[in-house]
């Protein structure tokens, strides 16, 4: 069996369909949209379209389990022990069976609000997190930048879930969001265990997760205000193991991406009006 | 067979096509009955995508005004693309939705900007009843959540859904009633527009 699998390797069914993030990023109609007021991004029920974008938005969780799991399984099998201890592989190991039953979950969560495999496209830059060929950083992108990601999405939609009044929705994210801890606790602990002796890989996987967690932030995505749709969750995130230091870093982070995507779609909408008046080079 | 215009013509941002949306219009309008005499206008909002999604369907001076998002004429799996049958769908829901306006029986409702949201889930339900009736592709348990959402997740919400999913016929006054029993009424009033999206 191969190792070191590329994103563009991934095994999907005629359902799927993959999307590459540059379509979105240069659709003309972003940068229109950015400059509307479509409400609050934070979802809720009076917010427009609420029942697409939740839908749309439960979707997108559902290719990222996938994506989750295929990354942790190749965790298990790139590495040889010396690489990566056999401990460790049973950790991912463990985490594999949980995205699994996570993905079945989403499934079902897709199936409640009404929409199913394959309505919306997958964008496959979650895994690509995952194909870091050094195992600490690999741990540090998937562990605690992915999963750190995840337990913000879980604790939104679980608010979602509350706030509407939906038992089933708010039931299976508070159980989703208990298992994404433990996964980033262990991306903690490894990453402490592996890097003991070697403050300068620890450096480089740090500023990799970095990395990862700015792509995550991509346009406001996640952040503390009523514009991001998905909240920083800074008591889940402590349990998991993230120091304050660490999350104060991450809403500084999330805020800068903020205000970039603003200032881009204020230039993108200008730069579109002095083309449609005829204008430009 | 009513006379249809379609906004914008061209299209600047998507590559729809005016006339072919105003001919799915045309047939959908004969679907449902809508009055030959009848002229509709269809404003397409193109700057809005997936899932960005909206419609208002509003009689004014006797004429049908459609307003609708970008985003439901897309096809999901192909972004950017049109999807007719999903076109068909959504412009036959609306055009319902005006049909009723056009009779006695929703003489007294309000423009569609002036709906709460209760309101709005209700009647959105029995115009999509009727419309699987017409033999369109529509997504029963998709409607259900978007009714679920305003009306709540309970035993009460769902029994009403089955009779607006299953109705006929039925009056304003009886959406009124139905957004009582189910405790929609009474949902304090939101500062968010329910016609947000159309306002640029």
């Amino acid at each position: 069996m191969k190792k070191f699998l590329s994103e563009s390797e991934l095994a999907r069914d005629e359902r799927f369909v993959r999307t590459k993030i540059e379509d979105r990023l240069f659709d003309p109609r972003g940068a229109k949209v950015a400059a509307r007021n479509t409400g609050p991004a934070k979802m809720a029920v009076d917010r427009p379209a609420a029942a697409e974008r939740s839908r749309s938005l439960m979707h997108g969780i559902f290719v990222g389990e996938i994506q989750a799991l295929e990354g942790a399984g190749r965790t298990c099998y790139d590495f040889d022990d010396d690489a990566a201890p056999f401990q460790l592989k049973l950790d991912m190991a463990r985490q594999c069976w949980d995205e699994s039953r996570h993905c079945e979950i989403s499934v079902k969560l897709g199936d409640h609000m009404g929409t199913e495999i394959g309505e919306y496209t997958e964008s496959t830059f979650l895994f690509a997190a995952a194909c870091n060929p050094d195992p600490v950083l690999r741990l540090c992108g998937v562990n605690r930048a992915l999963e750190g990601l995840a337990i913000d999405v879980f604790s939104s939609m679980k608010d979602f879930g509350s706030q509407s009044g939906d038992p089933i929705l708010e039931f299976c994210e508070d159980w989703m969001l208990a298992d994404e801890v433990t996964h980033v606790k262990m991306g903690s602990d490894w990453l402490r265990r592996l890097t003991e002796k070697d403050p300068e890989r620890r450096e480089r996987a740090l500023e990799f997760q970095r990395t990862v967690d700015a792509i995550f932030n991509l346009g406001g995505f996640r952040g503390e205000d009523e514009e991001n749709p998905i909240q920083l969750a800074r008591k889940f995130r402590e349990l998991a193991g993230f120091t304050d230091e660490e999350q104060d870093s991450l809403a500084e982070l999330a805020r800068q991406s903020t205000e970039q995507a603003r200032q881009m779609a204020q230039m993108a909408t200008a730069a579109l009006d002095v083309s449609a008046q005829g204008g430009g080079s | 067979v009513s006379r249809v215009t379609v906004t914008p013509d061209p299209f600047t941002l998507i590559a729809y096509d005016a006339k072919e949306i105003a001919a799915i219009v045309e047939d959908c309008a004969a679907l449902v009955g809508v009055d030959p005499g009848v002229d509709i206008g269809v404003a397409v909002d193109e700057e809005l995508f997936a899932p960005l999604v909206g419609t208002t369907a509003d009689v004014v001076d006797g004429r049908v005004e459609i307003w609708i998002s970008g985003g439901n004429l897309e096809n999901t799996r192909q972004p950017r693309t049109f999807a007719p049958e999903q076109a068909r769908r959504d412009l036959t829901i609306a055009l319902l939705r005006a049909k009723d306006r056009l009779s006695d029986d929703f003489a007294a409702a309000p423009d569609d900007g002036r709906l709460s949201r209760g309101e709005r889930a209700a009647w959105d339900v029995y115009a999509v009843g009727r419309a699987a009736r017409l033999g369109a592709p529509v997504r029963r348990q998709a409607q259900l959540y978007e009714f679920r959402l305003q009306h709540g997740f309970t035993d009460v919400a769902d029994a009403a859904f089955d009779r607006l999913w299953q109705a006929a016929s039925i009056t304003w006054e009886g959406i009124r009633e139905i957004c009582k029993e189910t405790g929609a009424a009474d949902r304090p009033d939101s500062k968010i527009p329910v016609d947000l999206l159309r306002r640029k």
